[in-house]
């Protein structure tokens, strides 16, 4: 009953929603796969009956891409912009598809983190691929040369019984090889090292699991390059490789639940990855722009052509006209609409001079990379689209390119915590082997292995260290970016779907605190903060509330530390057949490093040396491994008094910049026990008795997640200086590094409660994936 | 090439040492715009030449043959010094530059082929220093243990015939997996399940040689904090050493 609105008209249809009901508005967008509400249709009918015509099916195309909630953050602008877009304003250098702070006096770096969520679920080892190769783009168009990638990634748990998988679910197993395996190839490739990440396991991740992507890169200030365009005239270059239908309605699939179908409706929705073309299209941007050839540069992701075209223009005031038949094409018979928002990989566009034109050209020739002039800069604030001698779409940019906004409805979502659950004590051997081996603690060193994390010759705390055979997991990476200069960046990322499935907001505030600690425990000082906030469907009351529940957690931290979200990435709808995610504000944290030599690591080192816990333990074992591994429900989760955390970080920084510290390790998920054996394991032995902490029962000693904590072995000379620097920080000495296993007493008796060799303490924590995956 | 990495810092280690190295593009020695015989040390970068879809270092090798073998041959048949890592000892291999345990071959007399765990594997490892015949690693004493780390996919070193794989092995080894105490260990010391734990290689005449492990990334000290040291750096003064004394 709508057929008759489609009308031909050369290379193009035109949709007639001029006379269009509302339902028939409605089966347009549908028939489509446009996305679009009913408000958003009328919105579109009356800005083309206002110019008389109808809407060619390329600008309703482009549209549904720019307005899409991946797109244009429709749901949680209004929110992000209250909450955590005005914090530490200063330091913020630009925010564009990347955020760019200051390095040193002559660099900046840059840092992008997004999420491949959907596309990964559907089909694993390109979805992971082609996250890496976009936000290696994103980092590339501020004309940065990317120097690390990051990896959280959320699946179900690997023992989720096939049964019990919904209907056109992946088995977790199976999603966790394969998006490793697509991260592995394309890094590997294209010659920038995986550093860090995580892998978390949780039912909730079942239906829907989760691949965030970050990268961070370096360049010289002067070097710098914006998304937008400088004035009219600039040839628009499109360079890279070829455009295919790959990754169409990328954006829109994005921007819904997944369902049964997904797979068979969305497979084209995915793009295919290709790194040997991206590797020299890195080069040879980088050199264009070295040579001062480029006045602008995006990188062609979500939406394709036509966002990338438009927004570039959109941002520096002007508009564009693009020729459609000049796109170099891997499938010859593409509609306009196609070739218009196609997500094919591996693709830039730069805005040049004319007169550089030709220079620009021949750097492409020589890396072998194909660039074609497609377009041009133009004073009106209007994207002119032509197929051959035919005006295919022409819209104005401001109705285009801002979007929608909505301030949706929410409630605050529920509390799970509950009081703790009363039980006998376990044995605490057994218990620190079990939670060793649970899923979420073991090592992650059979993914670790099969990235190249060294690649570029500049990682200098890599994301394993210790003994050649024996290796613990790192806090956070180190990488040295610049040839002259021992100045690091130190990365991590954390979030512990486990504390916010029962407090999204502590959860949020715990993933800031874990971030800033895990740096500080290298030595680094928290310098930004990137979000990828992962949360389900928004027109959901509860699911909208707990992102902003999450936005306030954010706000409430990062304003007392003063530290700047200068990027991210909000992935809504991830929902499936088997309900939502728990809320996964995945918080990336970059920090700076005054010189990687005194970066400190995990590993104890000398005998005798003191050993002390940073940091005030509490009854906080909601969500914890303890509990988890006990099967125990209800307890705390751990809260984080941002004030401390900032105390707390700048001294565990100076004392490790004054080389007082030996080794240092937060404590996080498994507490103080699993922080104890892992320090054991990359290195020597250690003998503590917790009587020092308090008055605890010995298990919360040892198990409890409290936040803002360290274990620190300081060098013994030193021990004054480093009380000294600590005074006003809770402190705890409880024992020292002493001969080859993990030996722990407490109580006014020296009760031995764990006497453990460390090839004990190695096999529980590290075999486990191992034997999961093979 | 199109998938060669690492030649940012192994331009940085040759520069380090006082030389004056070059990024050289296929295309560009292709093209006749630059020429073999301009430089003293041709070093071939790892990474993952046109993708390594085909075999590793196929396609590199390929493109090299047809165009300047003659070249290249002349080059090292002159005592030009070539080295390979990784992808660029597998370009070698390719090239049938190594092991070349009777001259410069035709066809490839060995390869490196898939590693035993089926997996890419990015991993330290210690070789032992055998020495055997290559000019490019004098300064290096023999039976010296180094942390050179390794990442490849296919690393595992065999040969055409045991009695080939014999020959190389007791005239043309370079350098050997081993595990702290220096002896020949099974996986993880040996990464890729490579015959007789063989690193790296060199041919006859020892200027030209190959190897897995990564040296420019074991070249200072902060690569490897904690417990080992910066031994790829040796391999560097050890070609600069030898040209330095040749020219």
């Amino acid at each position: 009953m709508i057929d008759n609105l489609f009308i031909d008209d050369g290379y193009v249809k035109r949709i007639n929603i001029l006379e269009a009901s509302d339902e028939q508005l409605m089966e347009i967008s549908r028939k489509l796969s446009l996305g679009f509400n009913l408000q958003e249709m009328q919105k579109i009918k009356n800005y083309f009956k206002n110019r008389g015509r109808m809407p060619s099916d390329l600008e309703l195309e482009a549209l549904a891409q720019s307005w899409s909630e991946h797109c244009c953050y429709k749901s949680s602008k209004p929110y992000l912009r209250e909450y955590v877009y005005n914090i530490a304003l200063d330091r913020i250098v630009a925010r564009e598809d990347a955020g760019v702070l200051e390095f040193d006096d002559e660099h900046y770096y840059v840092v992008a983190l997004e999420s491949h969520n959907h596309p990964s679920a559907i089909e694993p080892y390109g979805g992971a691929a082609t996250g890496i190769g976009g936000i290696i783009r994103d980092v590339l168009c501020m004309g940065a040369q990317p120097v690390a990638l990051i990896d959280p990634l959320f699946f179900g748990r690997p023992d989720t019984k096939y049964e019990d998988l919904p209907k056109g679910v992946k088995h977790p197993r199976y999603l966790f090889k394969r998006v490793v395996e697509g991260i592995r190839d394309y890094g590997n490739r294209v010659g920038i090292p995986t550093v860090a990440g995580q892998v978390y396991f949780h039912d909730s991740y079942t239906g829907n699991c989760l691949v965030n992507v970050g990268c961070v890169g370096v360049v010289r200030k002067e070097k710098m390059i914006h998304s937008r365009v400088s004035e009219p005239g600039l040839i628009y270059v499109y360079a890279g490789g070829k455009t295919g239908r790959d990754g169409i309605h990328g954006v829109t699939f994005a921007s819904e639940e997944l369902h049964e179908e997904s797979e068979e409706k969305s497979i084209t929705a995915v793009q295919l990855g290709d790194p040997i073309t991206k590797e020299p299209l890195i080069h040879a941007c980088l050199e264009c722009n070295e040579l001062g050839l480029v006045e602008g540069m995006k990188d062609m992701g979500g939406g394709g052509l036509s966002c990338v075209c438009s927004e570039i223009a959109h941002a520096g005031g002007y508009g564009a006209e693009v020729y459609l038949d000049r796109v170099p094409l891997r499938e010859e018979d593409m509609r306009p609409w196609e070739i218009w928002v196609s997500e094919s990989q591996e693709r830039m566009l730069l805005a040049v001079k004319e007169e550089n034109l030709e220079k620009v050209l021949e750097v492409f020739d020589r890396w072998d990379v194909e660039a074609v002039p497609i377009g041009r800069v133009i004073k009106e604030r209007i994207i002119r689209v032509y197929y051959k001698d035919q005006i295919v779409g022409e819209m104005e940019l401001d109705f285009q390119v801002k979007g929608i906004e909505y301030r949706r409805e929410w409630k605050k979502p529920e509390i799970r915590e509950g009081g703790d659950p009363t039980f006998e004590m376990p044995d605490m051997e057994e218990a620190l082997l079990g939670v060793l081996s649970s899923y979420n603690v073991s090592s992650r060193d059979w993914v670790i292995t099969q990235y190249d994390h060294e690649v570029r010759g500049a990682t200098a705390i890599k994301p394993l260290h210790g003994r050649m055979d024996m290796k613990g997991p790192s806090d956070a990476a180190v990488i040295k970016p610049l040839e002259n200069s021992f100045r690091g960046l130190a990365i991590t990322s954390d979030i512990n779907p486990h504390y916010t499935s029962l407090h999204p907001y502590w959860g949020t505030a715990s993933a800031i605190d874990e971030a800033c600690r895990n740096l500080a425990a290298v030595g680094a000082r928290v310098d930004s903060f990137v979000d990828c906030l992962n949360y389900g469907n928004p027109e959901k009351p509860e699911r909208m509330g707990e992102f902003v529940e999450g936005a306030k957690a954010l706000r409430d931290m990062a304003s007392v530390l003063n530290v700047p979200f200068v990027s991210g990435n909000v992935s809504f709808y991830n929902e499936s057949m088997a309900g939502s995610i728990a809320p996964t504000p995945t918080i990336m944290a970059v920090g700076i490093i005054r010189d990687v030599r005194r970066a400190a690591t995990i590993d104890f080192k000398e005998e005798e040396n003191p050993i002390y816990v940073i940091g005030k333990t509490a009854r906080e074992m909601g969500g914890s491994e303890y509990y988890q591994y006990l099967g125990l429900k209800g307890g705390r989760v751990p809260r984080s008094d941002a004030e401390m955390l900032k105390k707390s970080i700048d001294k565990v920084v100076e004392a490790i910049e004054h080389g007082h510290i030996a080794a240092c390790h937060d404590i996080s998920n498994g507490g103080l026990a699993a922080a104890l054996a892992e320090m054991v394991i990359a290195g020597r032995g250690a003998e503590v008795c917790l009587y020092s902490m308090g008055d605890m029962r010995t298990d919360v000693k040892l198990f409890s997640e409290s936040n803002t904590r360290w274990v620190a072995e300081v060098k013994g000379e030193r021990e004054e200086d480093f009380r000294r620097i600590m005074k006003d920080v809770p402190l705890y000495k409880i024992g020292e590094v002493k001969g080859d296993g993990l030996v722990i007493y407490d109580g006014d008796e020296m009760k031995k409660y764990v006497d453990m060799d460390r090839e004990t303490l190695y096999r529980a924590w590290h075999d486990v994936l191992w034997k999961e995956m093979g | 090439m199109e998938g060669t990495n690492c030649e940012y810092e192994t331009y940085l280690a040759f520069k380090e040492l006082g030389t004056k190295p070059e990024y050289v593009h296929l295309k560009e020695i292709e093209r006749g715009a630059k020429k073999v015989d301009d430089y003293q040390c041709i070093f071939l970068p790892g990474g993952f030449s046109a993708g390594d879809y085909v075999r590793a270092g196929a396609i590199f090798a390929a493109r090299l043959k047809a165009d300047v073998f003659n070249d290249l041959k002349r080059f090292v048949e002159d005592g030009g010094v070539m080295v390979g890592v990784c992808n660029g000892f597998q370009v070698l291999i390719e090239l049938g530059f190594l092991p070349a345990l009777n001259g410069i071959s035709d066809e490839p007399e060995a390869c490196l082929a898939t590693n035993d765990s089926n997996r890419f594997e990015c991993r330290q490892t210690l070789v032992r220093h055998e020495g055997r015949g290559c000019k490019l690693t004098s300064n290096i004493s023999e039976g010296k243990i180094g942390l050179i780390p390794s990442a490849h996919m296919e690393g595992k070193l065999v040969f055409k015939n045991d009695e080939y794989a014999q020959e190389v092995n007791e005239k043309q080894v370079v350098f050997r997996y081993v595990d702290r105490d220096g002896n020949l260990a099974g996986y993880p010391w040996n990464p890729n399940g490579s015959y007789a734990n063989i690193a790296g290689i060199c041919n006859n005449e020892g200027n030209v040689m190959g190897m897995m492990p990564h040296p420019e990334r074991a070249f200072h000290k902060w690569q490897n904090p904690g417990w080992e040291g910066n031994d790829g750096r040796d391999v560097f003064e050890g070609i600069v050493g030898y040209i330095e004394r040749k020219w």
